[in-house]
């Protein structure tokens, strides 16, 4: 079912001439994981910055479930209908990490507004990706790299959104976790019915994809070789 | 909910720059709370000194300007009549009448005392007074100088009190009928009945005086106060009076409300007043008395007006690197999907709790600072005022006209204020509770306004 599509979307940084996007469409569906590769500036970024609604396209559209995302409350699409697992992690760095999951929760306007129960799912949702309660409670200040990565992926499914954007999500990890991750998006993907947008340079990651897009010069290559 | 909780967990996340937050902000309220305190206190001190002295209308000659010119165009009955007026809550009457003794010696000459003039139609000599009160209670130095020695004050008519000397320099009694006629108008003549004999004591001032006069030949018995004989105004007025001659009007005027003064003029003037007579109220004495409050009131609300601009510069500055620090976190929220507004309320809950707190601690720190601060304030404008008034008193001149002595100062005789209690009430609690809203307005508004600004995908772009 189409959840996602990209039409026509041609991006320029402001006060550049030379377009980082040409033209370019695409459809995500739900229950498919999605792999976007492709050399460093070739857009990959950008297009993830475009369908997680962080910026807007100067031409061509970006649509939601049907609606032109322009026209929606951006700040509701993000917190509630996607879920962003950042190359750079981008957490709260004063706060636990359970403590940027329940803020993710509440955010999203969870249903579920009970503190401990919050911070129960949060632990799950953090044991899942291999960072056990002492961790949980550590600033994200005092955690590695890697686990300062899985806090993002956890973050991303805080509020079970129907759509998740990852950009690099296994760069930081080993083997075992990255696999595990793998895992669990492809699960998200094929049980839980969410679309899965994943940005990549790794081979593992791809092989899981059931679509691989690749871009180049601008340029979305479905089906070719990159 | 959430943004509550998230605003307070930050408070202890941000621990240095919300430190310094408070600083400034503490700073600023305590300052406000002493100086509100002191200004509100002030300024209650000065109204009822202003609804005391400047509320009272005298209506006089400026002999200065006029000397005694036009004094016989107004009637003792016109004096009267300017009393009744809507503008007015209480008129004190007093009158002094320049008195001829019948029957007793005047202290300091009694020869002259009893020698009538040849023409009994023409002036005698004044040897003394014979002053007037509707209000006892308002002759001046009783329960200071004056103390009754027998008898009690006038009640009824044609009674009357003296002094000691009097009493002792012609064996009178209570009881005793005294004889009194005025000096200047013939005829009109009081039977007197002694209620109340009072010592008066004669102050360093008034001694100097005595020995100036001596030596300039203008001894005369009139001029010495033990020869002040009181009676009620009633009294006084009993035997009618045509014109004032001979007579000194001193009606107080008391205005319901001291800024009525330019109305009631206009009322008197349609009344008959003449020009040369000023209706004023004694504004040097006004000036003297709450001069050293305004001063203290004066300078404390300058240092308020700089602590509450300069705090707010340092509130914003502050305000402006903390928000240049939060900016990450602003944009990782932001990048969430937590709405700007959201994120404003959650800076302004920081800025509203950290004010709150230092309302708490600047209302108790400042209640306490504040009486020890306004008395070393006001002490250094009494001494100001002080060493200004003895400048001023060493140049100062001396009137003689009509056989009366008189300063040019009419703030003579008037004290500065110089205690004053101050306490926080519940109107110096509600400004400062506006001071502290102000504040945390002021130091959320530039991190507000940031972040309106900001676009989230910019901030983490440039983190990246």
């Amino acid at each position: 079912m189409k959840c996602l599509e990209i039409a026509d979307v041609t991006y320029r940084y402001d006060g550049s001439t030379e377009a980082v996007l040409k033209g370019v469409s695409a459809v995500f569906e739900k229950g498919k994981v999605y792999t976007i590769i492709g050399q460093s500036g070739a857009g990959k970024s950008t297009l993830l910055s475009l369908i997680s609604g962080l910026d807007t396209c100067k031409e061509g559209e970006v649509y939601y479930n049907g609606k032109k995302l322009r026209n929606l409350d951006r700040d509701e699409y993000r917190s509630k209908s996607i879920g962003v697992i950042f190359q750079g992690y981008n957490l709260l760095l004063n706060s636990t990490a359970v403590y940027n999951i329940t803020l993710s929760m509440n955010i999203s306007e969870s249903d579920i507004k009970d503190k401990k129960a919050q911070k129960e799912i949060a632990y799950a949702l953090l044991e899942k990706v291999g960072i056990d309660r002492e961790t949980a409670d550590r600033k994200i200040l005092q955690l590695s790299g890697g686990e300062q990565q899985r806090v993002g992926i956890a973050r991303a499914l805080s509020h079970d959104p129907d759509v998740i954007i990852a950009d690099e999500p296994t760069g930081n990890l080993d083997e075992a976790t990255e696999a595990s991750v793998l895992e669990i998006l492809t699960r998200l993907a094929h049980e839980e019915n969410k679309c899965v947008i994943i940005v990549t340079h790794s081979e593992n990651v791809t092989a899981i994809a059931d679509e691989v897009i690749g871009i180049r010069a601008g340029k979305l290559l479905i089906g070719e070789k990159v | 909910m959430y943004i509550i909780s998230n605003a307070i967990k930050n408070l202890f996340r941000n621990k240095g720059r919300n430190i310094l937050i408070a600083a400034v902000t503490l700073a600023i309220i305590i300052s406000a709370v002493v100086t509100l305190t002191i200004n509100n206190a002030s300024s209650v001190i000065i109204d009822e000194a202003r609804l005391d002295i400047a509320s009272r209308v005298d209506i006089s000659i400026d002999l200065f300007t006029h000397g005694r010119d036009g004094r016989q165009t107004i009637t003792v009955e016109q004096y009267v009549s300017f009393a009744d007026s809507a503008y007015l809550r209480h008129t004190v009457f007093q009158a002094e009448m320049q008195a001829w003794f019948g029957n007793f010696f005047a202290v300091g000459d009694f020869e002259m005392g009893l020698t009538p003039p040849p023409d009994p139609n023409m002036p005698h000599s004044p040897v003394g007074k014979l002053t007037g009160h509707s209000e006892p209670s308002h002759i001046s130095g009783f329960g200071t100088y004056r103390h009754f020695v027998e008898g009690r004050m006038f009640e009824s008519i044609n009674e009357a009190i003296i002094t000691e000397e009097l009493a002792n320099l012609n064996s009178l009694q209570l009881g005793d009928i005294i004889h009194i006629e005025s000096a200047f108008q013939h005829g009109k003549h009081f039977e007197l009945e002694i209620v109340g004999i009072f010592s008066h004591e004669v102050d360093e001032v008034e001694a100097f005086q005595s020995i100036v006069w001596e030596m300039m030949g203008f001894s005369l018995p009139s001029m010495i106060s033990q020869n002040e004989i009181f009676t009620s105004f009633e009294t006084l007025m009993s035997v009618g009076w045509e014109t004032a001659d001979g007579l000194d009007m001193r009606l107080e005027y008391y205005l319901r409300n001291p800024n009525d003064l330019v109305r009631f003029e206009a009322e008197v003037r349609a009344k008959g007043l003449p020009d040369v007579f000023g209706v004023t109220i004694n504004q040097a004495a006004l000036d003297r008395v709450t001069g050293p409050l305004e001063g203290m009131r004066s300078a404390a609300m300058t240092f308020t007006i700089v602590i509450l601009i300069l705090g707010a510069i340092v509130l914003v500055l502050v305000s402006y690197l903390a928000i240049r620090e939060r900016k990450y976190e602003v944009g990782v929220l932001r990048a969430m999907g937590m709405e700007r507004g959201k994120i404003a309320c959650g800076i302004f809950s920081e800025a509203i709790m950290i004010t709150a707190l230092c309302l708490i601690i600047g209302l108790g720190a400042g209640s306490a600072i504040a009486q020890p601060m306004a008395d070393r304030l006001l002490a250094g404008e009494v001494e100001t005022q002080a060493e200004a008034v003895m400048g001023a008193e060493e140049g100062g001149r001396v009137l003689m006209s009509g056989g009366q002595v008189q300063t040019d100062d009419p703030a003579s005789g008037y004290r500065p204020i110089s205690d004053i209690e101050v306490a926080i009430g519940m109107d110096v609690i509600i400004q400062i509770i506006f001071i502290a809203l102000a504040l945390a307005a002021v130091s959320s508004v530039i991190g507000i306004i940031r972040i309106t600004q900001y676009e989230p995908l910019k901030i983490l772009r440039e983190r990246a």
